[in-house]
């Protein structure tokens, strides 16, 4: 392969640092600088990749991120980059790059005989084929399932890799007062004015280097060219204090209240990151003002054959040649419908490549344009169009023909021009996709045939060619004023400064397409053609929204940057219609192309931080098997070595009810009621009474919601005439706690109390069972622990190793229990002292298994039962509910619904087959394991139980109460247990308590 | 989208929990009047344009907080604390 | 009453060590990228005494007063005003809501004694709340990394105090200094915000004290 390399020139490349990388396992050389896009052109590649419905042989068409052609997948070890344009790759030793969708080789690709069945795969061919009922042998949601493997083998892009992806990502926030969007004439002019009001700027731009436009134009600005120019705004935005420059940053996403989301390519351009950098960095910028200067896209023209390799945009060949010093090309041709081609074939003559012809749609070519296609030595076809393109994996050729600008129609003789590059121009359309996220509708104009931005519906100000502004002086202008609105400033309008530069009247012809038989593409990426597209239209397609989604016109990776005005304008043709009534779909975030790992940010794995009670390390070291709740972590079981897990809880368990164990509580939800109305205001959130309760006790309490559903159940602890300590259950903690905040602040503004987390500040730890008091007796000073001292609810505060303590008599396991509160930062060394205290007693440690087995043993409800969906009566707590005084929920506990006979309400349940239940599993009358129906309920909770010798569960039940005695099936078809249950109370152990009374 | 707290100043949406419709009044606590319950638990106006909302600055000052927010384009018109009252009378979207 | 007060909501006072929620996790010396320089340094701060003080409505200029003579700290009236001097800190957190951080002991009772019921509430937080200092010339990138707030000078003096949150973590925020910033989190928290921290912190270089 020759290089394309011209002898001089590319601004961007640094021609002493040569660099080696890989593409489909082919080794290269370019200069840092490069892209793999102008890299691989420079190496005489003309074959980037396979197409995605017809495997077309595919280029490169573009320089920037509205490439739809040539996208790869950058490997890192076996981490897989997929789909990113070859054009947004900057190349570094030991960069390492694949085509994709071919097989098995980019070069010979089987799925390239999809080419021939081409009109098979017409839009639509998806839903034509798979969907609906079987009418035929190869139709059908069937056949979709039998062919679903092969089709997505054979059509799509990259392939992501099965390996997690080792790179860090980061979110950072950051506040300015003006961000800039853009770093070309405009987005540098509007920059440094805003600097200069003294505000914070940041000024943000895709590209690795800064000056957009200026870096490859033919220009001069002020008397040096455009691009030197262009580095010393940057180095005067750099000296200052207030601005900050995000090059090779992606702005995606323009938000409400100017908030804007941007991606940084921070080190994927280095071989290897620097300690602890990431590869991108999401960034969350607050700015008061938005100047876009966002610039404008150069459109192809949709002709036959318009997708072979060796067909690029005019302007992007232009930058290739310029900035990149890379001919894409040496006898080239050029087809327009406007000015601006002729400037780029100028450059590429001047690069050193021969422009054979310039072929023009327009009858009447301007002076100014005879003069430059003379000076670039090409013969002038004005009137003419490209009709078809010859080559296989390179061009070859292009057909030309007389073309007749108004009716459309081709005449006279096809004319053969051999040439290995053809620059196309269908006009430029202004990158007006942040200020359509921002809201408002784009404004067709019919003489720059282009969407321009909407009037702001949020604080932006445009600059530039995202006007429609496009020459160089005017974006100067525009972004010098921009940037002074923008800061709020008043400052007289910037003088133009002199630009030399080849002439060139921005209106396109109205000609965007080209009608010759033969495939002409509209969207690249998706392989849609005109003829798909008015294809749509025969079938009845007639908004431009359902029109994209039956075509997928504009729904690749490239979200149609190139492809969306020549895809209306067909469709508007087909119409009968002008464009501004067919309209433009909304553009939606993301820009362009975004990192799933830059959304994630630092939050990857289970995506959400520890929360770590104060004994966790004593826990972890005792050998316990951690399981997360919510997002505390708890021990579940302290298993021995060669114990099952129901060995273990059992094990448990029966030393807690044979002697004594000990539980981490402190996940427990625990809130600081205080305050003078503190009483009345849990009288009002309860149930129950709490006015009544004296201080140095407890009460067992329960919340409803207003419209009469159990809410959240616990104890509330009283210790001084105005201090509460509420605790709820672990679960419902936050809950809970917004919802006091909620009535205090919205509902009762009047009553003084204080609600505030304290569930942090206390370790709590539950000893229970027969030898629970003498251990604690063992190591409590300061104060009596007998029964006269501590009766059941009762509250005293002593000391244990030295250390303040608050004891409370209370009891879910239902042993003789007591909680045992102390500063958080002592958790551990007091939860030392009581299993060293209880070694005598044989005091076991035991997890949330054995805390369950216990509950449920004794009927306690739990999440599981106060779903959302039970009250107070199903669960049986209805003694808990005061008649004396209102409370919420207490106005529509009552209503018919909720008092229904046939409610769900809990019940006990024993195996009768002595087989573990299930969680979940129905309860049936009949068991029919072909056609499980009719569920009488469902199960909450089970275990084995150590005191029964049998497993149990609870359920909630139709008729409850009234079944206790009655036999039934549980039916859990998903996991194929069916079996007979005894339906029983659920007060399976010592249902009168004496236990824990002692 | 960002809210202007009274105590914190403008903050991120994700700061916030949505606290339901601030049009509703809770009747007196002792009120049998099931219709009045019906209306204040399950009644929501649900207007397309100015909204009376309740948020809570959960992760911040904790402060629940009147919002007007159209509902149609986002904007925040007002906030001011909860405690400060029922903001219905002056907005659009209240009760009529 | 003051004395019951007293008793209520404080976890008192023991001669007994308090055991860091870091202590595992945290490793002094340089970390990351340290060879160009030292970023930010991290600290945990342990003062003895961390305690909410809660004014009711109306009350809260009458609360600044008796913190400015229990904690010798004058505090502007102002959203999150706070001050520091030396171990004692005193910041708004909430509409009359403070937090006050000191060396004392059982500062809760200390307040509960100076405080009339009809003034507000005390809360001790002492073991609830983790303090986690970062300073340096790169405190502001690294926090802005955390938290969506506006970390520079003017819009966050010195003394100020802000409350936020890092995803699932709440967090109160002083400005103790013109490069340093004291995080007070949930200690259950502590761990897993403190190893994403000294992540965040590896690109710029830190050093644990």
């Amino acid at each position: 392969m020759s290089s394309r390399r011209t002898e001089t020139g590319g601004g961007r490349i640094d021609r002493s640092r040569p660099v080696r990388f890989t593409f489909d396992g082919v080794s290269y050389s370019g200069y840092a600088g490069d892209t793999l896009a102008s890299a691989l052109l420079a190496n005489g590649v003309s074959l980037f990749g396979r197409s995605f419905k017809y495997h077309r042989p595919r280029g490169v068409l573009s320089a920037g991120v509205d490439e739809p052609n040539a996208l790869v997948t950058i490997l890192r070890g076996e981490v897989r980059n997929p789909n990113i344009p070859a054009t947004m790759v900057e190349i570094h030793d030991g960069l390492v790059a694949e085509s994709q969708n071919r097989f098995p080789s980019l070069a010979w690709d089987v799925g390239a005989v999809n080419q021939l069945v081409g009109k098979l795969l017409s839009a639509g061919f998806y839903y034509k084929t798979f969907m609906g009922p079987v009418v035929g042998p190869l139709r059908g949601t069937r056949f979709w399932m039998f062919c679903e493997h092969f089709i997505r083998r054979a059509a799509g892009l990259g392939r992501a890799g099965r390996m997690p992806d080792t790179a860090r990502y980061e979110h950072v926030n950051a506040f300015c007062d003006v961000l800039v969007v853009g770093s070309g004439p405009a987005g540098l002019s509007a920059a440094k004015a805003a600097a200069s009001q003294g505000g914070r700027v940041i000024l943000a731009d895709l590209d690795a280097r800064l000056g957009g436009s200026a870096n490859w134009s033919d220009e001069t600005i002020d008397g040096v060219p455009a691009a030197e120019w262009a580095a010393a705004q940057v180095k005067d935005l750099k000296s200052r204090g207030n601005v900050r420059l995000l090059p090779r940053t992606n702005v995606w996403g323009y938000y409400d209240g100017n908030t804007m989301v941007a991606v940084e390519r921070v080190s994927e351009h280095k071989e290897r990151p620097n300690k602890g950098e990431p590869r991108h960095r999401q960034w969350k910028i607050r700015a008061g003002t938005v100047v876009l200067a966002t610039g404008a896209l150069e459109r192809p023209l949709v002709f036959p054959g318009n997708d072979r390799p060796g067909v690029m945009l005019a302007d992007a060949a232009r930058r290739y040649a310029n900035e990149f010093g890379v001919l894409p090309g040496e006898k080239i041709a050029v087809f327009t419908n406007n000015d601006s081609a002729y400037g780029a074939a100028l450059a590429l003559k001047k690069a050193g490549a021969a422009v054979v012809a310039i072929v023009d749609v327009r009858p009447d070519v301007s002076p100014e344009m005879r003069d430059l296609a003379g000076e670039t030595e090409a013969e002038l076809l004005a009137g003419h169009a490209v009709t078809a393109t010859e080559g296989g994996k390179a061009l070859s050729g292009i057909k030309v023909q007389r073309f007749d600008m108004q009716g459309g129609s081709l005449s006279g003789a096809e004319r053969i021009l051999a040439v290995d590059c053809l620059l196309v121009s269908g006009g430029w359309s202004p990158v007006i996709h942040l200020a359509s996220q921002a809201g408002a509708k784009a404004e067709w104009n019919d003489s720059l045939q282009a969407f321009l931005p909407p009037k702001p519906a949020q604080k932006w100000v445009g600059a530039g060619a995202f006007n429609g502004s496009f020459s160089t002086a005017a974006a100067i202008v525009e972004g010098h004023a921009a940037g002074i609105a923008a800061s709020g400033g008043t400052a007289a309008p910037l003088e133009p400064p002199s630009v030399e530069a080849t002439p060139c009247r921005p209106e396109p012809a109205p000609v965007l397409e080209i009608g010759a038989s033969g495939k002409s593409f509209v969207d690249y990426q998706h392989d849609v053609t005109a003829e798909d597209v008015r294809l749509a239209h025969r079938e009845g397609f007639v908004s431009v929204e359902h029109l994209k989604r039956y075509t997928t016109l504009g729904m690749a990776t490239d979200q149609g940057k190139t492809s969306n005005v020549p895809g209306l304008a067909i469709m508007a043709a087909a119409l009968g219609k002008p464009i501004p009534e067919v309209g433009t779909t909304r553009f939606r975030p993301p820009y362009a192309g975004v990192s799933i790992g830059s959304i994630a940010g630092s939050r990857y794995g289970d995506l959400k931080p520890e929360r770590l009670t104060p004994m966790h390390d004593w826990h972890v070291a005792q050998g316990a098997t951690m399981q997360p709740a919510g997002l505390w972590w708890r021990p579940q079981i302290y298993g021995h070595p060669g114990e099952t897990v129901e060995q273990a809880y059992v094990r448990e368990t029966k030393a807690t009810r044979g002697a004594a164990g000990i539980v981490d509580v402190s996940t427990l939800g625990k809130i600081a009621v205080q305050g003078p109305d503190s009483a009345e205001f849990l009288d009002r959130i309860y149930t129950n009474t709490f006015s009544t309760l004296p201080v140095g006790k407890a009460r067992y309490g329960l919340m409803l919601r207003e419209d009469g559903i159990a809410f959240d159940d616990g104890t509330t602890w009283r210790l001084g005439e105005q201090d509460f300590l509420m605790t709820t259950t672990t679960a419902n903690a936050g809950k809970v706690l917004q919802h006091l905040e909620y009535y205090l602040d919205v509902v009762w503004p009047e009553l003084k109390v204080t609600v505030t987390s304290v569930t942090d500040q206390w370790a709590g730890a539950a000893i229970g069972g027969p030898r629970a008091r003498e251990i604690l007796a063992a190591c409590v000073t300061g104060t009596a622990v007998d029964n006269a001292a501590l009766p059941f609810m009762g509250i005293v505060h002593g000391e244990i190793a030295g250390v303040p303590v608050m004891i409370c008599r209370l009891s879910f396991s239902g042993e003789m229990a007591f909680e045992v509160y102390c500063g958080a930062d002592w958790g551990t060394h007091v939860w030392e002292a009581l299993m060293e205290a209880g070694k005598p007693f044989g005091l076991v440690p035991y997890g949330l298994e054995a805390l369950g087995a216990m509950r449920i043993e004794k009927g306690h409800v739990t999440g599981a039962e106060i779903d959302g969906r039970t009250t107070a009566c199903d669960l049986h707590l209805d003694w808990m509910l005061s008649k004396k005084k209102p409370f919420v929920g207490s106005a529509m506990m009552n209503r018919e619904g909720l008092t229904a006979p046939d409610r769900l309400q809990l019940v006990g349940l024993v195996s009768l087959d002595n087989r573990p239940l299930n969680g979940g599993a129905h309860i049936v009358e009949q068991v029919d394991d072909k056609n499980p129906r009719n569920s009488l309920g469902h199960v909450t909770a089970v275990c084995y139980s150590p005191s029964l010798g049998k497993y149990i569960g609870l359920a909630l039940v139709m008729g409850g109460k009234s079944r206790h005695g009655t036999r039934a099936f549980v039916s859990d078809p998903l996991r194929g247990r069916f079996g007979p249950v005894e339906i029983v109370s659920h007060h399976f152990f010592d249902p009168e308590g004496s236990r824990m009374h002692g | 989208m960002l809210i202007t707290c009274p105590y914190c100043g403008p903050r991120d949406v994700s700061e916030f929990t949505y606290q339901g419709d601030g049009n509703r009044q809770r009747p007196a606590p002792a009120t049998k009047d099931l219709g009045a319950w019906n209306e204040y638990v399950y009644d929501r106006i649900n207007p397309a344009g100015d909204h009376n909302e309740i948020w809570q600055h959960s992760s911040g000052c904790r402060m629940h907080i009147h919002v007007v927010r159209n509902t149609l384009t986002h904007e925040i018109t007002d906030t001011r604390p909860a405690r400060g009252g029922h903001p219905a009378s002056r907005h659009h979207g209240a009760k009529s | 009453m003051a004395s019951t007060r007293k008793a209520g909501q404080s976890a008192g006072v023991s001669a007994v060590a308090r055991l860091s929620a870091l202590a595992p996790v945290y490793r002094p010396g340089s970390h990351g990228n340290f060879e160009h320089g030292i970023g930010v340094a991290l600290s945990e701060v342990v003062p003895t005494s961390i305690v909410q003080l809660a004014a009711w409505s109306g009350k809260e200029k009458k609360l600044i007063g008796i913190i400015g003579s229990v904690m010798g700290l004058a505090l502007p009236d102002a959203t999150g005003g706070g001050a520091v001097e030396g171990a004692r800190a005193a910041f708004g957190v909430a509409p009359g809501k403070f937090l006050v951080s000191d060396d004392r002991d059982d500062l809760a009772s200390i307040f509960a004694e100076a405080m009339e019921p009809d003034t507000g509430t005390v809360t001790d937080l002492s073991h609830g709340r983790t303090v986690i200092r970062i300073e340096g010339p790169e405190v502001e990138w690294i926090m802005a990394k955390f938290f969506a707030l506006d970390f520079s000078l003017p819009a966050f003096p010195v003394g100020a105090g802000r409350s936020t949150a890092h995803h699932d973590i709440f967090a109160q925020i002083q400005r103790t200094a013109a490069e340093q910033f004291d995080i007070y989190v949930f200690r259950s928290f502590a761990r897993s915000f403190w190893t994403a921290l000294c992540r965040s912190c590896e690109e710029v270089g830190y050093e644990v004290q």
